[in-house]
């Protein structure tokens, strides 16, 4: 899990790179343009293609009973029957190519959430950032407040803490951003001395919220940043982002939206060119 | 296939035309939409700036702005309404009528049926028609918010000649008219609660008990384990049948060592140190599984050993998904929110209550106040950038909310002058006004070249000694009767009245009633006594002497046909009461209180109010050129407005 997603972070680094300071729409398009190739070229070659044109014939087929015997109540029950059973089939026929989409889309998409997702700290803003401790690890808690530093650089301050929550397995420090910039925040928590990147950015690039310790399910879910190894059983470092809203054609929405809009609509717009059914 | 390239060839072109003449008729809407039009005049509401105090600070050099502005323009005194409340006097302005033409005489009137007050501005209703399953309703259309002041008011005539009208937090304007192009509604605009403003104040103090005061809730903190446990309040859920309030819970983890703690309330958290405020914190109320009531609320850390102490604003209408409308168009407050944050959206934000309930220090209420009032700098800096053209109206109440809190500070003969204390409070005044003369300045530096300014207040202000309690007065003279003789004081709206016998009763800062047959459930008065009762009271009261200053209580009495003309006479109070200049309706007295005493020291940190005789708290009007039709009260500067864009009052307004 980790090599796969450090070579997707550099993958999309690469690929998104360009569109940095552009609208949000520009790479988001590109993305999505590329997805729709992709994921038409995958259903072409996985799909039963002959099958498919054979049960849309059949539901037009469907349709077109309907239409032409809307005065025979047994015709139009025939009719919808089929049209159901063809939907049925097409269903099954679609199923092996979204299986084989399903996995690499996985990854597309949780790479782009921590692109389009989130926004980077503006100057002035404040932000939490948290170290979480896992489940049977509250023993550093135990005889009192664990000692714990945040060491921050330049163009970074502490603001407030920081704040020992046992209910909650978390030490947490408000931190300010003073300038722009692509910072590592230092945390020593016992023997652990954990870096987290802090990204004080307007521009669209990778944020990671959330560093994870080393773990299959961890390393799935939050891939922006190394998973670092523990000795004082460490879950995570934290820092809150802003959500972001992304600018489509007007409509401020969540990223997801506006990328299956556009992903769909290009997959509609290019089957014919690439001879795909869909 | 000739044929069809020659269709194809021709229908390209016809695409082509098409295309370039609709991009030229664009272009020219497009031209027209942007063109500034020729008359640009700004307007500058500050609620509360007293002309002596003004003027004053001028003469000191203080004010250099106002100087400026009025070396070459216009600084007098502007008449206020009757009676000089904040409500009416903006209904005045706006629509150029008095109360019998809008509807609005103080902040709050009567219903006559049950003789209960309420709020005179707006009216929230309900749907009445719902569907049940189970212990669920769903309504079956949306709930209302009714604007009860009636009237043109005077931007809607510029929008009908074409002028663009920017209109910001004007007074009495919730929920907005919307006939403006943009506005955002102000005073009147209530909590998310439905009231006009209700904290919160959580304590582990094991010793206070939960319960409600003016303006606010006290509540108890479970506290244990460095972990307070609280819940905020919500309005009731609109999708049960029975009544239940929303609500949410909040945890704050507590550092064992430092005098830091950890909010978390829903997906939200806060870290803060003792004697900070927080941001606006987003709150979701879950009505039911599908649907969410948004609002947002600012937490204040106040105190972690010995007790743990926790402030909560009134939880507002949130501007980035505002539960009512709070704007025109209605999603403008949410643009206004991204490009400023998320504000105060309640009517008047500066928490007095918190300050009178004990909650505040000083300190902490001027905290809030700049909290409040830098939010609306911030706006106002986005919104005059943003102005290029027509009307642009923009509301400061700071100054308004802080007056009344402090203005003992100018008046050592106030009851309750603190020398320690109160030269401070003085110089917070000043600074103030010192601060709202830089943001003249700011506007005169960037505002359009040829722009008409116009800054305005609704009223004055006046140090406020002595508290007339009007319904005891009506007891002393023996125009109102209670069941109970030996429990006058201390029962709250009118619970001891007994109707059948009680001729005369006071609502409101200024109202006072006629018990009249036929209009009031229980009137005893007979409508053809109603002229001489009115001349008797009022002779009475003009009479009255306070024994503690020997000079009159009340200066001036103002009949209701007499005072006001236009069809909602029937709303007003018989009586408007023009007390003099240092006293003021007692507060116990203007919701239908009892106390023990007629006119009392007024020891309440609430030391500046207005609501007198209204020829003694003018407000103030300064422009930078003569006005093309000069106005000396309220109810004509509308008018005058209007005449700047050559724009007369129509004949269904009695303005002008």
């Amino acid at each position: 899990m980790t090599w796969i997603n450090a070579a997707l972070r550099v993958g999309f680094d690469i690929v998104l790179a360009p569109f940095s300071g552009m609208p949000d729409m520009v790479g988001l398009a590109v993305v999505a343009l590329v997805c729709s190739i992709g994921m038409l070229w995958v259903f072409k070659r996985t799909s039963n293609q002959d099958a498919l044109a054979a049960i849309k014939s059949q539901i037009h087929a469907g349709l077109f009973e309907i239409r032409l015997f809307n005065d025979d109540l047994p015709a139009i029950f025939r009719a919808q029957t089929q049209i159901l059973k063809a939907n049925a089939r097409y269903l099954w026929h679609t199923l092996p190519p979204m299986l084989w989409i399903i996995v690499p889309f996985f990854f597309v998409v949780a790479q782009l959430q921590f692109h389009y997702g989130f926004a980077g700290l503006a100057p002035g803003d404040s932000a939490i950032l948290t170290v979480r401790l896992s489940e049977g690890a509250e023993e550093l808690g135990k005889e009192g407040k664990p000692s714990a530093a945040l060491e921050l650089p330049a163009g970074l301050v502490v603001e407030v803490g920081p704040v020992w929550a046992p209910a909650l397995r978390e030490m947490s420090w408000r931190i300010g951003a003073e300038k722009f910039g692509d910072y590592r925040a230092a945390v020593t928590f016992g023997d652990d001395e954990i870096e987290k990147s802090v990204v004080v950015n307007e521009e669209i690039t990778r944020l990671s919220p959330n560093r994870v310790a080393k773990g299959f399910l961890a390393e799935l879910i939050y891939p922006a940043e190394p998973p670092f190894e523990t000795t004082e059983g460490i879950e995570s470092v934290e820092i809150t982002y802003p959500d972001r809203e992304v600018n489509f054609f007007g409509w401020r929405t969540h990223w997801l939206i506006a990328f299956f809009i556009l992903t769909i609509g290009f997959a509609f717009l290019l089957r014919t060119p690439m001879g795909v059914t869909i | 296939m000739a044929l069809m390239k020659s269709k194809s060839r021709d229908g390209l072109a016809r695409m082509v035309a098409l295309a370039a003449i609709s991009t030229a008729l664009a272009s020219l809407a497009l031209s027209c939409a942007k063109a500034p039009p020729e008359k640009q005049v700004i307007v500058l509401g500050f609620d509360g700036m007293d002309y002596e105090f003004t003027r004053r600070l001028m003469r000191q050099g203080r004010m250099p702005n106002f100087s400026k502005v009025a070396a070459v323009g216009v600084f007098g005194p502007l008449a206020t309404s009757v009676p000089p409340q904040s409500p009416v006097a903006w209904s005045d302005f706006m629509t150029g009528m008095d109360s019998g033409g809008h509807g609005i005489f103080d902040f709050v009137h009567r219903d006559p049926d049950t003789m209960q007050p309420y709020l005179s501005t707006s009216k929230t209703e309900g749907s009445e028609r719902a569907i049940e399953i189970g212990k669920y309703k769903f309504p079956l259309a949306g709930g209302e918010v009714k604007l009860l002041r009636h009237g043109t008011p005077f931007w809607e005539l510029l929008e009908d000649n074409g002028v663009e009208s920017h209109i910001y937090r004007m007074p009495a304007n919730f929920p907005p008219s919307g006939s403006a192009t943009i506005e955002l509604s102000g005073m009147g605009t209530p909590d998310i609660l439905g009231t006009p403003g209700t904290f919160s104040f959580y304590t582990s103090d094991i010793f206070v008990n939960e319960r409600q005061i003016s303006g606010g809730e006290i509540h108890a903190l479970d506290f244990w384990d460095n972990r307070a446990e609280g819940r905020l309040s919500g309005p009731e859920n609109p999708f049960l049948r029975r009544r239940q309030k929303l609500s949410v819970d909040f945890t704050l983890h507590v550092d064992p060592e430092a005098p830091v703690a950890k909010l978390v309330v829903g997906d939200e958290q806060r870290i803060l140190a003792v004697g900070e405020w927080s941001d606006w914190v987003p709150i979701e109320f879950e009505m039911i599984p599908t649907q969410v009531l948004p609002a947002m609320g600012r937490f204040y850390l106040k105190s972690l050993r010995p007790e743990v102490e926790l402030y909560v604003s009134p939880l507002q209408i949130d501007p980035m998904n505002p539960a009512l409308p709070i704007s025109t168009p209605e999603n403008f407050s949410k643009k206004l929110a991204r490009r400023t944050g998320r504000f105060y959206t309640q009517g008047m934000p500066e928490d007095t209550k918190a300050l009178t309930g004990g909650i505040f220090s000083h300190e902490e209420f001027l905290r809030q106040a700049k909290i409040t009032g830098d939010e609306i700098l911030d706006q106002y800096e986005f919104v005059l950038d943003d102005f290029d053209g027509g009307l642009l109206f923009y509301y400061f109440g700071n100054l308004d909310l802080i007056s009344h809190m402090m203005f003992r500070s100018t008046d050592p003969g106030h009851p309750a002058y603190d020398p320690e204390r109160d030269p401070e409070n003085l110089k917070v005044i000043e600074a103030t006004y010192e601060a709202f003369d830089r943001i003249v300045g700011y506007t005169l530096d960037n505002m359009p070249e040829n722009a008409k300014l116009v800054v305005m207040s609704d009223h004055g202000f006046a140090s406020w000694r002595r508290s007339f309690h009007l319904n005891n007065w009506l007891i002393e003279n023996g125009y109102m009767v209670v069941k109970n003789p030996d429990k006058v004081g201390g029962t709250n709206i009118y619970s001891n009245v007994d109707w059948s016998r009680t001729r005369a009763y006071g609502l409101g800062l200024n109202g006072l009633y006629l018990n009249i047959e036929g209009r009031e459930s229980k009137g005893i008065v007979p409508a053809s006594e109603r002229d001489e009762l009115i001349a008797e009271i009022s002779r009475k009261l003009l009479a009255e002497i306070d024994p503690k200053t020997g000079e009159p209580a009340v200066t001036r009495m103002y009949e209701l046909e007499e005072t006001y003309e236009g069809p909602y006479l029937g709303i007003g109070p018989d009586l408007q009461v023009g007390y003099n200049k240092g006293t003021r309706c007692s507060f116990q007295s203007a919701i239908g209180d009892l106390t023990d005493e007629v006119i009392s020291d007024n020891m309440d940190e609430w030391s500046g109010d207005h609501c007198m005789d209204h020829t003694k708290v003018p407000g103030i009007l300064l422009t930078n050129r003569e006005l093309v039709r000069p106005a000396r009260s309220l109810k004509e500067l509308g008018g005058s407005i209007l005449a700047e864009f050559g724009i007369g009052w129509s004949e269904t307004a009695a303005g002008g």
